[in-house]
């Protein structure tokens, strides 16, 4: 579908809310793709791929328009159009996350010296802090756990999850056969999500594959979920399936940790902070469930912002345009003013958050204030 | 003038540093057009931050005679803010500070590229409440709203965007600032420049500060929406809301060929016996509105309905998600659209849809009519086959005789979007020579150079 310039994904986009530039609006993008394609403007395809790049690739404007236009997706066929030097480290940062993602020093290595690594110091902060900042000390008692005796199912964990934050993962099981789950080894690739929108389409078309055949080998169970942005990339597999309802069986079985934990008693201990911030992730579903799950168990003590503002990570536009990155950051920070401990349901929010949080303040995934079993 | 010259582009460089100043092809390209999906390159785009250097702008434009473009947000559906002669868009987006907001004074004192809905939330927070409501409300601004003098939603019970601008702070060409109005809600001394300024689209001078005014927040809303058997009885129904003496919040109203394209995207709650359907808001106290539903019920039982439903809260929102729904399931009829929105007296609302279903069947096309019946607001969404030349031509004689049919009932051929580029043609059937050397007469008092906003209708 054609852009109609009605400009109503101008109030989601957390990018143009941060810097007033409209230009970088999610309206001009699909505007600039259009004119390109048709060429009608004397226009070069590199400096528009450089322009339209700059893209934090939250998404909300194609969950907003009407006429539905996918911006970021636009922005991806540029991007894969028109590759430079970021994209190669960013893809090479997605695909050996097993190597590079314990050691950010090794990722620090990666980037020469003419692309001013002091102007990357917040990525590689946020980098350096996967490998475990000061985490959250647990506060929430968990009385019952729902029974779910005799039903298997897949742990998707996610790159971070796997490669740095193995405790969310840890958590994450023990919690799922505290709920009598026979849980199978975690076999999945990388969802896909960052490489396809920084233009990497087919390595992400292969890792999708990938994932789906280690479903069908398993026998298609549930596939549990711990990261919002990883849930969002499995979501959005859908010319991967035999049929439609392979298709519809797939959506199905993708089932987010923190539905699974709803039926659950929990009780709060002592050390529970007065304000627990919430910082809803752009990929977060409409029904967030996350938010749901700590709305009951934290009640009060939990703030949670309108949820329009971004956390800034932004994926490969980090390593184009940190000072925009962290222009959006501010006003997410802002947002949380007053919290003193911030959580939320995905890895990079988590990363980012952790590396631009001020002194004294503890940002984490939810999983991590659950006393495990 | 094809280019700037160098010397000029230097000027604007030394006052709009770094990325206030945008001269590239593909930077410059979105402010070329806007939700008129018109469009024109502009020379050069700058940003400006304050009021100095809007002043000092204005100045310099107004000595090299170089056209200047307000823009805002460009959400304007009529080309008002395309640079249809070659100058420079000036975006007012980095003004955008909420300077003030007063719960004694009931004002709030604003940048004009404040985002309509952010003030809203904000005043919100503090109990008060600015009623303007166009539907672009999240994505538009409050300095967009007051030069096109937005309405909305609200405007039957609250006015329009005119109604809640106390005074205001704009910058002429020359440079010499305009300081009219304040926080006084009453003021009858001298001409009233401050009204001169709403709904002039950017032609007078640039504002760059609004005092607005301010009301208590209403406690609560329920709305009901009612299903008539023809577009006859849901006037009936309207009738006799304003008979009971009540004054809704809103009152929307939607015809037969509006339910269809509902009922074809299957966003249609009402029956198919109805034919017409109005949608009814009350606000108030809790108490208030509990009495106000139970009257507002009876008086449009009155009309004998097909079909009543009542919301609050979420159920309330569900009945207005009907009302959102209409402009993306228009296209489920036909592709293309030319969407009109005349204005006529409230008591020849129905005159006016039967008109137009007329015109519909004279140039065999469809044509929807929904819109804002409390104030006589209609939205006719002429729906056709661009690429049918026959269908083409004949929504072009249409739109021609549905403005006629609003003049002959004694109403306008714009309530709301203004003339711009896309009707600027039509503004004689309305404005007489008289009247439009009037105009341009005070037009050129504030901009002798003609440098405003130039090429646009009345
Ligand atoms: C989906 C949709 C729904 C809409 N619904 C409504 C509705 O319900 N009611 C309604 O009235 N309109 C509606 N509109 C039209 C539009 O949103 C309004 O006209 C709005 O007021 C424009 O605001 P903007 O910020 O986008 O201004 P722009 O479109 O950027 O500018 C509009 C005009 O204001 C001038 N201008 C802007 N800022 C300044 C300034 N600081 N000083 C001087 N001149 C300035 C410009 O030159 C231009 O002439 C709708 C549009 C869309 C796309
Ligand atoms: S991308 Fe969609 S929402 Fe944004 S201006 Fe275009 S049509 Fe409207
Ligand atoms: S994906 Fe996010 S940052 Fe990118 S244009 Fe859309 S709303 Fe803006």
């Amino acid at each position: 579908m054609n852009c109609i310039l009605c400009g109503k994904c101008l109030e989601v986009c957390p990018l143009l809310r941060a810097t007033n530039r409209e230009e970088l609006s999610p309206r001009a993008k699909a505007d600039l793709a259009t004119l390109l394609k048709n060429g009608e403007l004397p226009l070069s395809g590199e400096d528009v791929a450089g322009l339209t790049g700059l893209c934090l690739g939250c998404r909300r404007c194609r969950d907003k328009c009407p006429q539905g236009v996918d911006v970021p997706a636009l922005v991806a066929d540029l991007r894969a159009a028109h590759p430079d030097f970021r994209s190669w480290l960013w893809k090479t940062w997605l695909k050996r996350a097993r190597e590079l993602w314990p050691s950010s020093s090794l990722a620090a290595k990666l980037i020469p010296e003419k692309f001013q690594p002091e102007r990357l110091a917040p990525f590689l902060k946020a980098l350096a802090l996967l490998e475990g900042g000061p985490h959250i000390v647990p506060f929430v008692n968990i009385r019952e756990l729902p029974d779910h005796k005799g039903e298997a199912m897949l742990l998707f964990s996610g790159c971070t999850a796997r490669y740095v934050q193995g405790h969310w993962r840890k958590t994450a099981e023990k919690l799922l056969s505290a709920m009598n789950i026979e849980l199978r080894k975690d076999k999945f690739e990388c969802c896909g999500i960052g490489l396809e929108s920084a233009g990497f389409g087919a390595d992400a078309g292969k890792m999708r594959e990938k994932n789906v055949q280690t479903w069908r080998k398993a026998g298609k169970p549930k596939i549990v979920t711990l990261c919002v942005s990883c849930h969002k990339g499995l979501t959005g597999y859908s010319g991967c399936f035999k049929n439609p309802e392979e298709a519809l069986q797939w959506t199905e079985a993708l089932t987010p940790i923190s539905e699974l934990l709803f039926d659950g008693r929990y009780v709060l201990s002592e050390n529970t902070p007065a304000r627990v911030g919430y910082h809803r992730p752009c990929h977060a579903p409409k029904n967030d469930t996350d938010h749901t799950l700590l709305t009951a168990v934290l009640g009060e003590r939990l703030r949670s912002h309108d949820g329009r503002e971004c956390c800034g990570f932004g994926g490969i536009m980090q390593l184009g345009a940190p000072e925009l990155c962290a222009r959006v950051n501010a006003r997410c920070r802002q947002s949380l003013e007053g919290a003193g401990v911030v959580l939320t349901g995905c890895s990079a929010c988590a990363a980012q958050l952790t590396a631009t949080a001020p002194e004294g303040i503890r940002v984490g995934h939810w999983l991590e204030i659950l006393k495990t079993p | 003038m094809e280019n700037l010259t160098p010397e000029q582009e230097t000027f604007l460089a030394d006052l709009f540093p770094s990325d206030a100043l945008l001269l590239r092809p593909e930077q410059t390209a979105v402010f070329s057009t806007d939700a008129s999906r018109l469009r024109a390159a502009p020379l050069a785009v700058v940003r400006p931050k304050n009021r100095e250097q809007v002043a000092e702008l204005l100045h310099w434009a107004h000595s090299e005679r170089i056209p200047i473009y307000p823009r805002a947000r460009g959400t304007g559906t009529v080309g008002n803010a395309v640079p249809a002669k070659p100058g420079i868009v000036i975006s007012m987006l980095a003004m955008n500070r909420i300077l003030d907001i007063d719960d004694r004074d009931f004002v709030a004192v604003v940048e004009p590229g404040v985002v309509t809905g952010d003030l809203q939330r904000t005043v919100s927070e503090r109990n008060m409440f600015y009623p303007p409501d166009p539907a672009s409300s999240g994505f538009s601004t409050v300095g967009g709203n007051v030069s096109t003098c937005a309405g909305g939603l609200r405007a039957v019970k609250y006015g329009v965007t005119r109604d809640y601008v106390l005074g205001l702070e704009a910058i002429l060409p020359g440079g010499r600032a305009l300081r009219s109005g304040g926080r006084a809600h009453k003021d009858v001394v001298g001409l009233d420049l401050t009204r001169l300024f709403v709904g002039s689209a950017g032609k007078l001078g640039v504002i760059t500060e609004l005092t607005l005014k301010l009301l208590p927040k209403p406690e609560t809303t329920a709305s009901v929406l009612a299903g008539f058997p023809d577009i006859r009885r849901a006037m009936d129904g309207a009738a006799a809301i304003f008979r009971a003496g009540m004054l809704p919040a809103a009152l929307e109203f939607m015809d037969k060929a509006t339910l269809t394209a509902l009922d074809i995207a299957g966003t249609s709650p009402l029956p198919k016996e109805a034919q017409a359907a109005l949608l009814v808001r009350v606000d108030g106290s809790e108490a208030v509105v509990n009495a106000e539903t139970d009257r507002l019920q009876a008086a449009l039982q009155k009309a004998r309905p097909v079909h009543l439903m009542t919301g609050r809260d979420e159920n309330e929102e569900a009945l207005w998600d009907v009302r959102r729904g209409i402009s993306p399931a228009s296209f489920h009829l036909k592709p293309d659209k030319l969407g009109e929105d005349i204005a006529v007296p409230r008591g020849k609302v129905a005159e006016a849809v039967e008109g137009v279903h007329a015109i519909a069947a004279k140039y065999n096309l469809t044509i929807m009519c929904f819109g804002h019946l409390g104030d006589g607001n209609i939205h006719v969404n002429t729906m056709y086959n661009a690429s049918w030349p026959e269908e083409a031509d004949n929504a072009a004689m249409a739109k021609g005789e549905i403005f006629r049919l609003a003049l002959s009932l004694g109403g306008s051929i714009s309530g709301e979007h203004g003339t711009g580029l896309t009707k600027a043609a039509y503004v004689d059937l309305q404005l007489d020579a008289d009247q439009q050397a009037l105009m341009a007469d005070i037009k050129r008092i504030f901009d002798p150079h003609g440098i405003m906003n130039p090429g646009k209708g009345w």
